[in-house]
């Protein structure tokens, strides 16, 4: 801009020609002034005001909750500015990138979205204790056990949880299921799903269960939660911690290969969302997913909830709340210690905490937030959270297990979706914390 | 006697003998000599290509010597080739807890793809090639329609064969329907995955090898065609003794080319499988590189398969490289 402008001033007042070497001089002049600025407002320096956030919500109503957040929190702390940086491309998985080659230059940011749990062992170090200013008694005593234990790496509070996803919902189009004559609230085990779905397959011409299956993910999610309920919290528990127990591995992933009978025929060409369109209209029956898939049911018209659309906690899991959530750590060496406290401590509040969750489609992690603006499923869901018996970390979603067991887990469930070979899948799985 | 320092300076400056020709010769000055006036033309880009392409990659192969895992700085003080032990042989490394797996499913796999797609490009080009360069009409349009792929991007190439191999209702299960076979499970099925993965790419770049031949073509002298034709060659021999055989440079330069691009497949099949978990069967060395560096975070270990990558490349350009340089038409 700034060799335009000289160029342009140029051209008018002296003459029509511009020779190369003006230009050159100018625009090298403006490149250098450019590169300083960079640098300049690259080093905040203690006691900066300018929180430097880095997140993935680029679009969409990740975008909207984020600036909802920090629009509630700029009204009780004018002073604070944000350099907020949506890091574009392939969500989280860029981010990540991003953030280590920062950390590595030794230039961390203030905060930035990650998930909370083992996922924090990818930055292990690069953490500093708030326990005491952000993590006082209040937020002790209002997070239930579960989110609070994922704030702490290695006891210690690093981060502070912002929204909960569920992972161990089963969605099911109302119509499909009357018509087939299956009621979802009866079910009680993952096998009752299994035989739904037969009887689905025969009444009706909707596929049982949508699901894609080109992606590992849903899959793994699907495994946990059936995990989760034929084995319990105890069996789960053991299996995050390493010592999993491989039959009830196997007989998960048994119930995963039933279930798959069940799949769309074209299951490895479809995306999540051409899974989810199938639900809603009404060519699927069920759809095991995190609560997002309720995001795109409340954004169609003519599809509401209780009446087009329900869900059910996934059978067999009713007394957990399988976690999945984002968070915002605090990075040892921050470039503004005193906002980044600040705004920490604002995620940790009830009010900001309802502001971006009503947006996100999430739930608050506070268990005394007032959520009468957050739509009927996310109370519904908020209910069901607080009544929980507990909250165990979902695997696929990074909490339960470190980065490289995840690795380990998403390679062997890449090996599953070629062959259904649910041995030696549990075979891998078992040794993959090994 | 001279004074050295005279003779230094005489050297250094721009003092021109006039020679017998009735030119200047600036013998002895090393200023003048035309690799030294030429310098600012080439120096900059042989100082930027030595350090960005050389020094990476030499940067790269001592990397993958150290223990470099997680966050921090490598520790170049302690270089060792465990990081290669345990690619090919498996095992527990000294910076993991967790066992490591060989790699030599992914290589084995690298290689497949590496050679099946540039040999099967390398044929299809030509006989695209020849066949468009019969003087046919609307030769350009021809043109234009085998090269239009390559133009698009891995990303849009493998959303757009996900849905050609859709089992329901995709194109390639509609013929193969047609002709009474099927429908069957592609992207998925442990047998037809890479094949797949190959015959998208190929279907990509086959316009590539068919540009470079066509050049290749053109540029030989129709006295060539036509004396093949007095000799009584029949088309297939004239190709096959004549023309085919002049093409060996426009081969190397499009092998090398496609050998590159199959190292790129990592962008195709992390947009097909949604990441980098392609499974099995269609696991490459590419993939498992950014899944040890950038999921697990161990720098060194990835450096290492980068490192085999790269050796695995030139392992197979080579040869070919260094038989057209010792018939000399390199």
């Amino acid at each position: 801009m700034a060799a335009t402008a000289a160029m342009n001033s140029n051209c008018s007042e002296h003459n029509p020609t511009v020779s190369r070497r003006t230009v050159l001089t100018t625009t090298s002049a403006a490149a250098v002034a450019g590169l300083a600025g960079c640098s300049g407002g690259g080093d905040g320096g203690d006691g900066s005001n300018e929180l430097e956030l880095l997140h993935a919500w680029s679009s969409g109503d990740g975008n909207a909750a984020i600036e909802a957040l920090i629009e509630g929190f700029q009204e009780e702390h004018p002073d604070v500015e944000f350099a907020e940086e949506p890091v574009n491309g392939a969500a989280r998985s860029n981010l990540d990138q991003v953030i280590s080659n920062k950390l590595q230059a030794n230039d961390p940011p203030s905060t930035f979205q990650s998930w909370p749990g083992n996922h924090l062992a990818t930055y292990e170090g690069a953490f500093e204790d708030i326990e005491g200013d952000v993590w006082n008694d209040d937020l002790k005593e209002n997070y239930l056990a579960g989110p609070q234990e994922q704030a702490q790496y290695n006891g210690t509070y690093v981060t502070v949880p912002l929204n909960i996803h569920r992972i161990n919902n089963l969605f099911y189009n109302t119509a499909v299921v009357e018509e087939a004559g299956v009621d979802p609230e009866s079910f009680s085990s993952p096998s009752d799903v299994v035989d739904a779905c037969a009887t689905i397959a025969e009444e009706t011409d909707a596929v049982p269960f949508a699901q894609q299956t080109s992606g590992t993910w849903s899959t793994v999610q699907l495994w946990e939660t059936i995990l989760l309920g034929q084995a319990g919290i105890d069996g789960y528990e053991s299996f995050i911690n390493g010592e999993g127990d491989s039959e009830a591995v196997q007989s998960a992933l048994e119930a995963v290969v039933e279930l798959s009978e069940y799949y769309p025929s074209d299951s490895s060409s479809i995306s999540f969302t051409e899974a989810n369109t199938m639900v809603m209209e009404g060519d699927a029956a069920f759809i095991h997913q995190g609560d997002w898939a309720a995001g795109a049911y409340s954004g169609a018209d003519d599809f509401n909830y209780g009446e087009d659309w329900n869900q059910v906690t996934y059978p067999g899991t009713s007394g957990s709340y399988l976690l999945n959530m984002d968070s915002f750590p605090y990075m040892a060496n921050n470039p503004s210690p005193e906002a980044t406290r600040q705004f920490l401590s604002y995620c940790g509040t009830a009010e900001g905490q309802v502001l971006f969750n009503a947006e996100k489609g999430s739930i608050p992690p506070r268990s005394d937030a007032d959520v009468s603006s957050l739509n009927q499923f996310q109370q519904d869901q908020y209910d069901d959270f607080n009544a929980a018996d507990n909250q165990p970390p979902s695997i696929e979603h990074g909490l339960a297990v470190t980065p490289g067991v995840k690795t380990n887990i998403s390679s062997a469930f890449s090996g599953f979706l070629e062959d259904y070979d649910a041995a030696a899948t549990a075979e891998s799985l078992i040794g993959a914390s090994n | 006697m001279r004074n050295p320092l005279t003779v230094l300076r005489r050297r250094w400056s721009n003092d021109e003998t006039v020679r017998t020709d009735g030119g200047t010769s600036a013998a002895g000055s090393v200023l003048d000599r035309d690799v030294v006036r030429s310098a600012p033309f080439w120096l900059p880009p042989f100082l930027l290509i030595g350090l960005f392409i050389y020094g990476a990659i030499i940067w790269n192969i001592v990397l993958s010597l150290t223990d470099f895992q997680g966050l921090g700085s490598p520790d170049y003080t302690a270089l060792d080739i465990e990081n290669y032990v345990i690619a090919f042989f498996g095992g527990t490394p000294s910076w993991s807890e967790l066992t490591v797996s060989p790699i030599w499913n992914s290589a084995w796999n690298t290689v497949v793809l590496m050679v099946s797609f540039s040999v099967v490009c390398l044929a299809l080009g030509l006989v695209l090639a020849i066949l468009v360069d019969q003087k046919i009409r609307f030769e350009n349009t021809f043109r234009t329609i085998y090269l239009l792929p390559m133009s698009l991007s891995f990303v849009v190439t493998a959303k757009f064969w996900l849905y050609m191999y859709n089992v329901e209702t995709g194109l390639v299960n509609i013929l193969l329907g047609a002709v009474g076979v099927g429908p069957i499970e592609i992207v998925q099925n442990p047998d037809l995955k890479l094949a797949a993965v190959a015959f998208a790419l190929i279907w990509q770049f086959s316009g590539y090898a068919m540009i470079v031949y066509l050049a290749g073509l053109r540029a030989i002298p129709t006295s060539h065609f036509e004396a093949a034709r007095v000799d009584g060659a029949s088309t297939i021999r004239m190709y096959w003794r004549v023309i085919i055989p002049q093409l060996r440079t426009a081969t190397v330069s499009a092998l090398v080319v496609l050998t590159v691009f199959s190292l790129k497949a990592f962008d195709f099949l992390f947009s097909m499988y949604g990441g980098y978990q392609p499974g099995p069967s269609a696991d490459i060395l590419a993939t498992r590189m950014v899944r040890e560096a950038y999921a697990n975070g161990n720098w060194a270990y990835g450096s290492a398969i980068a490192v085999i990558l790269f050796i695995m490349a030139l392992a197979i350009v080579t040869p070919y490289i260094y038989s057209q340089y010792k018939r000399g038409e390199l």
